[in-house]
């Protein structure tokens, strides 16, 4: 059965000069090094060569690493993950893990894998960066997991890809996060991830494309003040640069920002732009009150979201106990990166269905800290169970016991793989993403529904 | 009978000593702390600006701008520090923390300057923006703003705390001094209330009425004296002057 622990930081005394050293002050420690120095991969190779020593061997002095990495012997896998079970972007943690768990439960209760069952340890990041790297610190030197799997965010997966840099002797991997940050897909940490979901920059040059093909020259971008906001404006930017436009106008808002809060000088910033179309690169809770607060002021242009956003716990958010629950949603448009979980032809969404309504997965108590009402379906759980279909394809390529060092190998002999979505799975040393397609949806009747015509946006 | 008037003086000048030497070292603390913490804070700025400067080239050159977002959100939990932006060798805005947006008057300024300027941005407060080129200009520059205003409280808490700590030193000298000042003006004042009553009486009583032997017994100036007077009440008026008893006289007059 999957496991579940908080995580806070502790106090700790140093090991040799009897000081008092903090988690965080070893983490920020690491962190600082491993962030700034990866950029310099001449660094490492040069060493490499003049010491004949592999490019990490110096993080052997690290604690715990007398101790071998387990996490896949015996009878069980342990995969590891951190993830905002907590906060106003718990609907994104809740939901992954729920649909991931789907399917794990239904290996688990067939016999697992080879006989091994797959267990989760999870941790409660809040969708902030410094728990989650304190949280990878745990989950790789103390849970000793086999891999870390269903991170969620950007800006918490990007603090922890140095980390994994730092430890790259020990060959751990981050598997399918819930981002389409660059980050993760690019050198110096490319390496040491693995994706399915489409990239932000294929969803964003997607809306951007489709925008200035019905005539929306004007685009505006709201997002997060953060590395998953830059990462999404960096896409937008892109994607106009290549039609010779730029960003008409932007603002900002604070990660962690709830429904509840107001979005209106984001909205009078973006007013002066006046734009044909805006695209959001935030988390529900902010886009929605963003959405909100546009359409009152009177910015009634398209509103486009990213798949990060959840978009079930959007709608929710602006529909529930309105008089006209479509006032504020018939403006949204928002990207995908699988099926509409409403679409029953597509093999993987009828075992989805199907395995969700079996199994119901519950968030572990330990994290309910305040009442959470889970969704039947969701683009998110979908997500997480596709996630965790291909984990249990990768791990059922072993023949033995699973090792790390046969990882990499096992997921490049995954090749025009069939998932059950529609889109073939492939992964080579090169192609370090499974999935390529971007989805376009609309809300009608409160569902999302496939958007077939982009002229027929509301204006 | 209190001895007041020889000592108000005293008091007043002590007093008005300890203040002196308060007003004088509290005016050339907070000198010294503001111009010293300022130059710091300066120089501290510099050094964030310089280091995110030349973390950022890889990145810069990778286009890697997530990780760059990463890196000045890091950055940006350094205390003090309140906005950061980084703008290419074109001076677009690459990377910023401002929320909800990039203020007009950074909009508008040169963002090719690296020289540190004071700025005052709208519903933020005031900045000391210091800036360092990355690759020398040519990928771009880092623009990094000091919270002025939390400088300040910064530097007045320094300041507060020493003007404190010297400012119950004053008190506690004054207090002593004044302790100390009352430890030789009580004896003094018994001293005068006996010479007057050994002056009020009579000098056929003198000899055997007045006795003070508390005053007697001391081994200090104040005991001699009250024997001195003593003595001085039962003998006669010398015949001549510059005629005055030994100590030894007294002593045994006494």
């Amino acid at each position: 059965m999957d496991t579940a622990t908080h995580s806070r930081p502790a106090t700790e005394r140093g090991a040799g000069g009897g000081q008092l050293w903090s988690r965080r002050t070893l983490v920020h420690s690491s962190c600082a090094a491993a962030l700034l120095a990866p950029w310099a991969r001449w660094a490492n190779a040069a060493l490499s060569a003049g010491s004949g020593v592999s490019p990490g061997a110096g993080s052997a002095a690290a604690p715990g690493r007398q101790a071998p990495f387990r996490g896949a012997a015996g009878d069980e896998i342990v995969l590891g993950t951190s993830a905002a079970f907590t906060g106003p972007s718990r609907g994104l943690g809740n939901e992954l893990y729920r649909g991931a768990m789907a399917y794990f439960r239904q290996i688990n209760d067939s016999g697992g894998i080879n006989g091994r069952r797959v267990t989760l340890k999870l941790y409660d990041d809040g969708y902030q960066p410094d728990p989650c790297v304190e949280n990878t610190l745990k989950l790789m030197l103390e849970d000793q997991v086999f891999l870390l799997f269903g991170y969620v965010g950007t800006p918490t997966v990007t603090r922890v890809l140095p980390m994994l840099k730092k430890f790259q002797e020990e060959r751990i991997y981050m598997f399918f996060p819930f981002t389409g940050a660059q980050p993760q897909r690019e050198p110096p940490y490319g390496d040491f991830a693995f994706n399915l979901r489409a990239s932000y920059r294929q969803e964003t040059a997607g809306l951007v494309e489709n925008f200035l093909a019905t005539g929306r020259r004007r685009i505006a971008v709201f997002y997060q003040a953060d590395a998953y906001g830059r990462s999404g404006w960096a896409g937008v930017r892109a994607a106009l640069e290549n039609h010779g436009e730029t960003i008409a106008g932007e603002a900002t808002y604070q990660r962690g920002a709830r429904f509840t809060g107001t979005m209106r000088a984001q909205v009078e910033i973006l007013q002066r732009a006046a734009p044909d179309a805006v695209i959001c690169v935030g988390a529900y809770a902010a886009c929605a009150a963003f959405a909100r607060d546009a359409i009152d002021l009177g910015l009634r242009v398209p509103i486009a979201n990213l798949s990060f956003v959840g978009s079930e716990n959007l709608v929710n958010l602006l529909s529930e106990g309105r008089d006209d629950p479509e006032a504020y949603t018939r403006w949204l448009v928002n990207s995908q990166v699988v099926p509409s979980y409403e679409d029953e032809s597509v093999p993987a969404v009828r075992e989805y269905r199907e395995l969700m309504a079996r199994h119901d997965p519950q968030i572990p108590e330990e994290f309910l800290d305040e009442p959470y009402n889970p969704l039947p379906q969701s683009f998110v759980s979908l997500e997480g169970f596709v996630n965790a279909k291909l984990m249990c394809e990768i791990f059922r390529r072993f023949d033995g016991e699973p090792i790390r060092a046969g990882l990499e190998d096992a997921v490049f002999s995954i090749r025009d793989f069939d998932l059950g979505i529609g889109e073939q799975v492939s992964f080579g040393p090169e192609r370090r993403q499974g999935l390529q397609r971007v989805y376009y949806t609309v809300v009608e009747d409160g569902r999302f529904v496939p958007l077939t015509d982009w002229n027929a946006l509301p204006a | 009978m209190k001895v007041h008037k020889l000592f108000q003086r005293m008091r007043f000048g002590i007093f008005a000593l300890f203040g002196l030497i308060v007003l004088s070292t509290s005016l050339l603390c907070i000198r010294t702390v503001d111009t010293e913490l300022s130059a710091e804070y300066a120089a501290n700025s510099q050094s964030i600006a310089k280091t995110i400067a030349d973390a950022s080239v890889d990145i810069l050159l990778n286009r890697n701008l997530a990780t760059l977002q990463s890196l000045i959100d890091q950055f940006l939990e350094v205390q003090g520090i309140r906005y950061i932006y980084i703008t290419d060798e074109t001076g677009e805005f690459l990377a910023h923390t401002f929320v909800p947006g990039i203020p007009e008057a950074i909009l508008e300024s040169d963002p090719f300057r690296t020289e540190p300027v004071e700025r005052s941005l709208p519903g933020m407060g005031d900045f000391l923006e210091v800036s360092s080129p990355i690759l020398a200009g040519v990928a771009g520059t880092v623009h990094l703003g000091m919270d002025l205003d939390l400088v300040a409280l910064k530097i007045q808490r320094a300041i507060g705390q020493q003007v404190y700590l010297i400012s119950i030193l004053l008190v506690f000298g004054v207090l002593a001094s004044i302790w100390l000042v009352n430890l030789v003006a009580r004896p003094l004042a018994e001293l005068l209330a006996y010479a007057v009553e050994t002056a009020r009486r009579p000098p056929e009583e003198r000899a055997h009425a007045v006795r003070n032997e508390k005053l007697l017994e001391r081994d200090d100036e104040v005991g001699q004296l009250a024997r001195l007077i003593l003595y001085m009440s039962r003998t006669r008026p010398p015949s001549g002057p510059g005629v005055l008893p030994d100590q030894g006289e007294a002593r045994s007059a006494a």
